[in-house]
This record gives C-alpha cells, sequence and structure tokens, in this order.
C-alpha cells in the first residue's frame, strides 16, 4: 500500500514537474503537435553496435544508412543505458535501471526480490523479473485503453524450448535461450529467440496477465496485423532473432563467424531484415495515417582489452573493459555499483576479468521515421532508452513517466526531431 | 573367431533374412500408393513413409558392407536401444571383420531428430565473444558432431575401413542391386535407377535418413520415467533421492546438460543439450588404436574430424550423448573405459578427489588425464560441479548417492530394451 501511495504522489509530481518543463525552454518546449498526433509507434531493437561503426566504417548496412536514415531523422547522440543487453531492454518499457542480474543478461530467470525503495519510489534489490508494482509501458498503454504487441522473431520455432507466445523460462530455471539453436531436423529453421532480448516478459505484471499470451506473439504474426489500422497496435515491438538484430556473426560470411543458421549476421543480416519489415511497416495503413517507426541498438560496444599475467601463478587473465559511456545525466540506480569487475574462469590457467568502468551503454544513434519527421533531419542531442521511453510516454500517457523516464530533466524527442 | 564375433554372425544372418522376408512383403504391395509419377520419364517422388519402409530394408541389410555380414543393425540393434548388443568398448568391422573401431558405438534413440547442425555460436561483440565461456560448441551428429544430417553421416560407416568397408558407391550400388528389395527401388526411384549410380547413392541415403528419423522404434518414450512424468507411475524413495541429486547444481549437476525437466511445451526431456564437454577421461586400452602411445581421439578437433582442427583449446571435446537406456549398455563413455555404470557417475564425483582410482602410473607417478597429450589437458573441465573438486577435497557425492543417482538412471531404459 505504501509503495503505491508513493507511486501515485510521484506520478503528481512528475505530472508538474512535466507541465513546467514544457513551459521552460529546451526540446521540451516544442509544441505537441507531433505527439499528440501521432497513434501508431513502431520499434526495432537491433544489437550491439558501435556509433562509429554503424554509422562511419560499416559498409555492410546501406540500406540502413544510404536508404533509411536520409528517410527521417538520424539521432547522433543516442546511447544505451547498459551492458550487456537484458538492462537496456528494461530500461526501454519501464525505466528501470540495471540489476546486478539484468546487467549479466539473466541466466537464471530469477524472481526480483525487493528489499526496498529509493526515495524517488525505484525498487531495491536483485533479481530479473520485476513483482507486478513495477508498471511498464503496457500497464500504462491498457489503463489508457491503447493497445500494444511484442512481435518476436523465431520465439517458438522450437516449441520444447519456449512457448510461442510470451515465451520465457519458467521462475528459476536457467534460461535455455541464452545459446541459439541450429537447425535440426525436427526445428528446420533453428530457434534463435533470445527471452533476454525480449522486455516483456521480466515483468510480472505482463507475464501474469492474459495480455503476455495475446500481445506477446511471433514475429509472423506480424503481417496480418499490418493489415489493417484497427490489427496494428498503438505501440509495436519488434525483436529480431539473434542473427537478424546483428548480435550473432561478423557480417563477413566467413565460414565460422556467421550465424547457427548459416547467414552472416553482423550488420548485413541486420540490414536484411530491415530490407524486408520496413517497407512493410511503412506501408501499412497504421503508419500511413499517423505513425512513427524508431530503429535503435541496445548498446554499444565500446570496449578495451588487455591481457595480464600473474607472476607467482602463471595464471592468464584476459582484461576486457567496457567503458560504459552515458550521456543525458543518467543515474546508476539503486542496484548496482561502479566500476565494477567480475571474473569468469576459463580453465585451470585462465580468467576473464569483465570491467565495466562507467554504468552507461555507450552511443549507439538511432534513426526515426514518420509522416511527422522531415526527411533529412539530423539531432545531435543527447538522448537514451529513458529518454525514448518518456517520449513513448509523451505520446501514449503524457505526463506519466516511469523510472527514470522521470528523472529531472530528462530531455524527450522534441522539435529537433518532429520537424514536419 | 571370439565369442564376440560369433554374437554377432548369429544375430547377423536373422536380419538377412528378415529383411528378404519384409522386400517380399513390400513387392506384394500392389498398387504403387503414394508414388507421384508423370506421364514423361521424370523420376518419381516418393512419400516420407515408402522411404522409411525403404530405409529399414537397408538398415538391416548386411550385404551392404564388404563382409557381407555387418549392417547398420549390427552395432545398432533395436532391441538394445539401437545401441551395441555386446560390451566391446568399440566393434569389429572391415572385410573380415577383425578391424578394430576406435569409439564405443552410441544408441540411436531419441537424439537424431532433435540434434541441431554442429555450431558455435560467433557473438558480434568482442566482450560478449571473450566470455562466452557458457556457449560451447553444440550439436552434429556421431560423438565429434561432425557431420550436420544423417544423410550425410550414413554415407560414413559405408565406406569407413573398421566399419562397412565398402570400396566405393559403385559397390555399393551393385549389392543394392542384388538386394531382394531392388525391385522397391525401381518401384520408388524409377525403373533405370541402378544406371545412376550417384542417384542410387542418394535415394539409399534419403530412405536411411527418413527411417531413422520417422520410425517409432527410434522413440517410444516407454521408460518408468517417461511414466512418471506422464503420473502413471512413482520413483522409489531412491531413484527420487538420484533424480533430486541428478538435477542438484552442486551435486551431481548432470542435467545441466543431460536436461532431465520437460520442455517447455510438456514434452518428454532427451537428457542431452548436444553440448560439448572435455571429461579427462582415463585411457583405455582396450581400445586397439592406444597401443600407439602417440595416438590420441582427440574428438572435435580430430583425426576424424579434420575441420576444427586447428583449434587446440576444443582438443579432447566430445558430444554429450542421451542418457535414455543408458542402464541397459555395458560400455559408457566415447571411449568405452567403463565398464560399469557406478563407475560412470563416480568418476565425475572422484575424478580429481581420488584421482590415483581412475588414472594409472608410470614411474611412480599418477598420469592424470592420460587420454590427452600434455599440452591439452588445460582442456579438462575442472570449473563445473563435481568436476570442480581438488586432491583431498570431499566428493560433491558420497557412494550412497552415486548408487542413487544410478537407481534413477535405470528408470530411463525402454520397455522393450534388452539389458545386457
Amino acid at each position: 500500500m505504501q509503495i503505491k501511495k508513493l507511486k501515485w504522489l510521484a506520478l503528481a509530481g512528475v505530472t508538474a514537474v512535466a507541465a513546467l518543463i514544457a513551459a521552460c525552454g529546451g526540446s521540451s518546449q516544442s509544441p505537441l503537435t507531433a505527439q499528440q498526433k501521432i497513434k501508431h509507434v513502431f520499434v526495432i531493437t537491433l544489437e550491439n553496435k558501435n556509433y562509429d561503426d554503424t554509422f562511419g566504417t560499416s559498409t555492410q548496412n546501406p540500406y540502413m544508412t544510404g536508404t533509411l536514415k536520409p528517410m527521417g531523422a538520424h539521432l547522433t547522440q543516442y546511447f544505451g543505458t547498459g551492458h550487456v543487453s537484458l538492462d537496456n531492454y528494461i530500461a526501454m518499457i519501464s525505466g528501470q535501471p540495471s540489476t546486478k542480474d539484468t546487467q549479466m543478461d539473466c541466466m537464471s530467470y530469477n524472481d526480483f526480490v525487493q528489499t526496498g525503495t529509493t526515495s524517488d519510489g525505484l525498487p531495491i534489490g536483485s533479481g530479473c523479473v520485476y513483482p507486478a508494482a513495477v508498471k511498464t509501458l503496457p500497464d500504462q498503454l491498457k489503463a489508457k485503453g491503447l493497445s500494444w504487441k511484442g512481435y518476436m522473431e523465431d520465439m517458438g520455432n522450437d516449441p520444447t524450448r519456449e512457448a510461442s507466445t510470451c515465451g520465457h523460462p519458467a521462475i528459476g530455471a536457467v534460461d535455455k535461450t541464452q545459446s541459439p539453436q541450429a537447425p535440426s531436423a525436427a526445428v528446420p529453421a533453428g530457434d534463435q529467440y533470445a527471452a533476454r532480448h525480449n522486455p516483456f516478459v521480466y515483468f510480472h505484471s505482463i507475464i501474469d496477465s492474459p495480455d503476455c499470451g495475446s500481445n506477446v506473439v511471433a514475429l509472423s504474426k506480424l503481417d496480418a496485423d499490418l493489415a489493417s489500422i484497427s490489427s496494428t497496435a498503438n505501440f509495436t515491438f519488434i525483436t529480431p532473432n539473434l542473427c537478424n538484430d546483428g548480435h550473432d556473426g561478423d557480417g563477413t560470411g566467413t565460414a565460422g563467424k556467421g550465424c547457427v543458421d548459416g547467414k552472416a549476421g553482423g550488420l548485413k543480416s541486420a540490414d536484411d531484415f530491415l530490407k524486408v519489415w520496413v517497407p512493410k511497416i511503412l506501408n501499412s495503413p497504421a503508419y500511413k495515417q499517423d505513425g512513427l517507426l524508431i530503429i535503435n541498438f541496445d548498446e554499444s560496444t565500446n570496449y578495451a582489452m588487455t591481457q595480464t599475467v600473474d607472476p607467482s601463478t602463471k595464471k592468464v587473465s584476459i582484461n576486457v573493459a567496457y567503458h560504459g559511456e552515458a550521456c543525458c545525466g543518467q543515474q546508476i540506480g539503486p542496484n548496482i555499483t561502479s566500476p565494477t569487475t567480475l571474473t569468469f574462469p576459463v580453465s585451470a590457467s585462465m580468467d576473464y576479468k569483465l570491467v565495466f568502468e562507467n554504468f552507461g551503454g555507450d552511443r549507439t544513434g538511432a534513426i526515426l521515421i514518420s509522416p511527422f519527421i522531415k526527411p533529412g533531419t539530423v539531432s545531435s542531442t543527447p538522448y537514451n532508452h529513458y529518454s525514448l521511453l518518456k517520449s513513448l510516454e509523451d505520446i501514449f500517457v503524457p505526463g506519466q513517466y516511469l523510472g527514470y523516464a522521470n528523472q529531472a530533466g530528462l530531455v524527450a524527442f522534441g522539435s529537433d526531431i518532429y520537424t514536419n | 573367431m571370439n565369442s564376440s564375433s560369433r554374437k554377432r554372425l548369429i544375430f547377423t544372418w536373422p536380419l538377412a533374412a528378415v529383411t528378404a522376408a519384409m522386400a517380399l512383403l513390400l513387392a506384394a504391395c500392389g498398387p504403387q500408393q503414394g508414388v507421384t509419377t508423370n506421364a514423361s520419364s521424370a523420376p518419381p517422388t516418393p512419400s516420407s513413409a515408402q522411404m522409411a519402409q525403404l530405409g529399414r530394408l537397408v538398415f538391416f541389410d548386411p550385404a551392404l558392407s564388404a563382409s557381407g555380414k555387418m549392417a547398420c543393425a549390427t552395432c545398432h540393434d533395436p532391441q538394445h536401444a539401437y545401441g551395441p548388443a555386446n560390451g566391446l568398448a568399440a566393434q569389429l568391422g572391415g572385410p573380415q571383420l577383425d578391424v578394430p573401431g576406435l569409439r564405443a558405438v552410441p544408441s540411436l534413440r531419441y537424439a537424431l531428430n532433435r540434434t541441431p547442425r554442429w555450431f558455435k555460436e560467433f557473438q558480434s561483440n568482442p566482450i560478449e565473444r571473450a566470455i562466452d565461456t557458457d556457449s560451447v560448441p553444440t550439436g552434429g551428429l556421431t560423438r565429434d558432431g561432425r557431420f550436420d544430417t544423417l544423410h550425410e553421416q550414413a554415407r560414413a560407416p559405408l565406406f569407413a575401413a573398421n566399419e562397412m568397408a565398402n570400396a566405393s558407391p559403385q559397390a555399393v550400388v551393385a549389392k543394392l542391386k542384388q538386394a531382394a528389395y531392388a525391385d522397391e527401388f525401381r518401384r520408388l526411384f524409377g525403373d533405370d535407377i541402378f544406371e545412376h549410380p550417384d542417384r542410387t547413392m542418394d535415394g539409399m541415403l534419403a530412405a536411411l535418413e527418413r527411417f531413422q528419423l520417422d520410425d517409432p522404434s527410434f522413440h517410444p518414450y516407454t521408460s518408468k520415467y517417461d511414466r512418471v512424468l506422464q503420473g502413471k507411475a512413482e520413483l522409489s524413495a531412491s531413484e527420487q533421492r538420484g533424480l533430486a541429486l541428478f538435477a542438484d547444481p552442486s551435486k551431481g549437476n548432470c542435467a545441466s546438460c543431460h536436461l532431465s525437466a520437460p520442455g517447455a511445451d510438456g514434452s518428454a526431456p532427451l537428457f542431452t543439450d548436444f553440448t560439448f564437454a572435455n571429461l579427462g577421461l582415463p585411457r583405455n586400452p582396450r581400445i586397439a588404436a592406444n597401443a600407439d602411445a602417440g595416438y590420441f581421439d582427440l574428438g572435435l578437433c580430430g583425426p576424424e574430424r579434420k575441420d576444427q582442427a586447428a583449434n587446440r583449446k576444443w582438443c579432447g571435446m566430445f558430444k554429450t550423448p542421451t542418457l535414455r537406456n543408458v542402464a541397459a549398455r555395458k560400455v559408457f563413455m566415447h571411449n568405452g573405459v567403463f565398464t560399469d555404470l557406478a563407475d560412470a557417475v563416480r568418476f565425475y564425483a572422484t575424478r580429481d578427489s581420488d584421482a590415483a582410482r581412475w588414472y594409472p602410473r608410470k614411474n611412480g607417478k599418477l598420469e592424470r588425464y592420460n587420454d590427452l597429450p600434455p599440452e591439452l589437458r588445460d582442456n579438462i573441465d575442472v570449473l563445473d560441479a563435481p568436476l570442480n573438486r581438488r586432491a583431498g577435497e570431499k566428493p560433491a557425492l558420497n557412494e550412497a548417492e552415486v548408487q542413487d543417482i544410478v537407481q534413477f538412471l535405470r528408470t530411463l531404459t525402454d520397455e522393450d530394451v534388452r539389458r545386457l
């Protein structure tokens, strides 16, 4: 009860602060016309690419950079909010910061055990699957009578691995979707669904509801849902499989450096995925009427690697460090510390030390396309996943900001982006 | 001729009789049901059922070997869960049935149609790639995973010098042409099939594949544990303790690779996740090739498998087999070094805490991990329980617990399987 009261108080405060911000300059000063007009948002989240690679040196993604980027807004200073994956997805739909478990992708699908609440209403604790009291954008949409759907490529390809709707491990179980599954006689397409790239299944408010079964579905359902405005959700979140989101493979087609289904992966497969799905979205009646397409990345891979040898034991340590650059006044949250070093034993004579120098997710960049965005728009305003959530909330539930989307002074997408 | 060879011969001749009888029955089947032809001379397209029927005839035909006495079923005996019918560490083959094999024959039950193509995930993020200690090589057929499909795999024993030892595809085709079921080949593939050796071989391999994938005898699910999962039986107290120990990550930890829980769709578990592991087994002097002190079977990196030879950290890795019907076997592990199931379990528990029990001494010095060359012994798993105990430390399992696990493993034997 106490938590609920605090939440409503926070919400009221948030609304007031939002009104003040709206009245006092910055990009939030922009008129809300575009945000008010947009009724259908599509998010496609790709994986693990540096801004300088994606929008600089890479030759693997000409569709993304040569076709899509000029069609809308290029956000040159868009940042992830953590490493190594899952914490970014969770931030996008709930504003929750990293926990020690989500920071390491929740190899076991354990409940988040709450031990307290911060002064700004964030749950303190550890674990993966948040209690029902921790709300998400889908909860906000439902409360307002709006619709949402998550489309997960490959989910349910192997029904023994995960269900085809709301696919997730049992609470407390090892997550068998951490590694992709190559094709077999029984599962000819293989199964590269990864629960850790599906943010919806980390909230009891969603998985304990029948909504999860009806709204978190396989990507193969999207074609039919795009056919009419009435069948297209107000908020659509699309997760390609581990190959098509660029997580696996280096994109070169080199033997042994591709995906488990034989594709090249990397930005090459991500680009191929966008070539298929972006035209379908842009040609859908819902998008044409009032749509916004967001293509972002969960995190960057800005890192350094060194090797040390213990002179007495001769044990070799490979030290890999995420720089963890953050933007936008990002806060670390109550559930992790920084810097942090995690050790992974490899053998009797070697280990890896994973160093998080800072708690950000580094710079990735993003692309937004909409009838409300002029082609060729470029914004250098810093944004991160919390900014994204706040921007989505500005569209669907103005003034109601969850978690760190409610961070004081956080800038949402404004007139720098909605240029049309 | 030793007693084992005699047993095999006795077993082989009835197979030939069965094969001939089945061929006659098939030939008398009347209209060519399921065979699709057109007015032109295009080859017919057999149905899956017809292919599986033909595959059965091939599988049981000893005439297809150089010796004329070795069928697929000679080593993969259906009465022994398609595993060996004797206690040899490796079987004898070749034209005179006197050429020893290199590895213990595995059971063909359950795993074949769910075995993924061999893969090792290649993560595009260099950091994730560096620390992916949980992501190990997986899948592929045979103990070193070198075949992606049964179609490819079925060719190997036909020409292996220590198995069926055919000199060439033409030699196999000539035998097929003389087979009692040759007319069945003509019926399914066209009258001129034997004029096209490549097509004949391809048809035979496809038929073998279909039989092994589709025939219900490869996946009967009639063990006591299956009945327990169906709610039709109960484990005894010892079996229950054994299952708990089998699954407990700090005790047996067997289920981390030999998956024992039902799938997401409630399907019965296969007791393998198809991953590769390096257990550091004792060398088996009953493998004839081991008489050469310089010979080492390194599994994933050779000498049978060629394509991963350069990846030295994988040397010594073999694929995790299913444990279904394991209690009906007489030899265990890829090199058949153990002849008692309890020893196989004990080895995991006490490999390093009581190494003198498992490894020989040479010149007074214990030769630990002696089935790998010294420079590759760092590859051996010393991190995962119960293999993480050091010399003098308490084993993860005591003798009573070993016996409980063995009792549980006995519940995995199908009703129709003969105990050796």
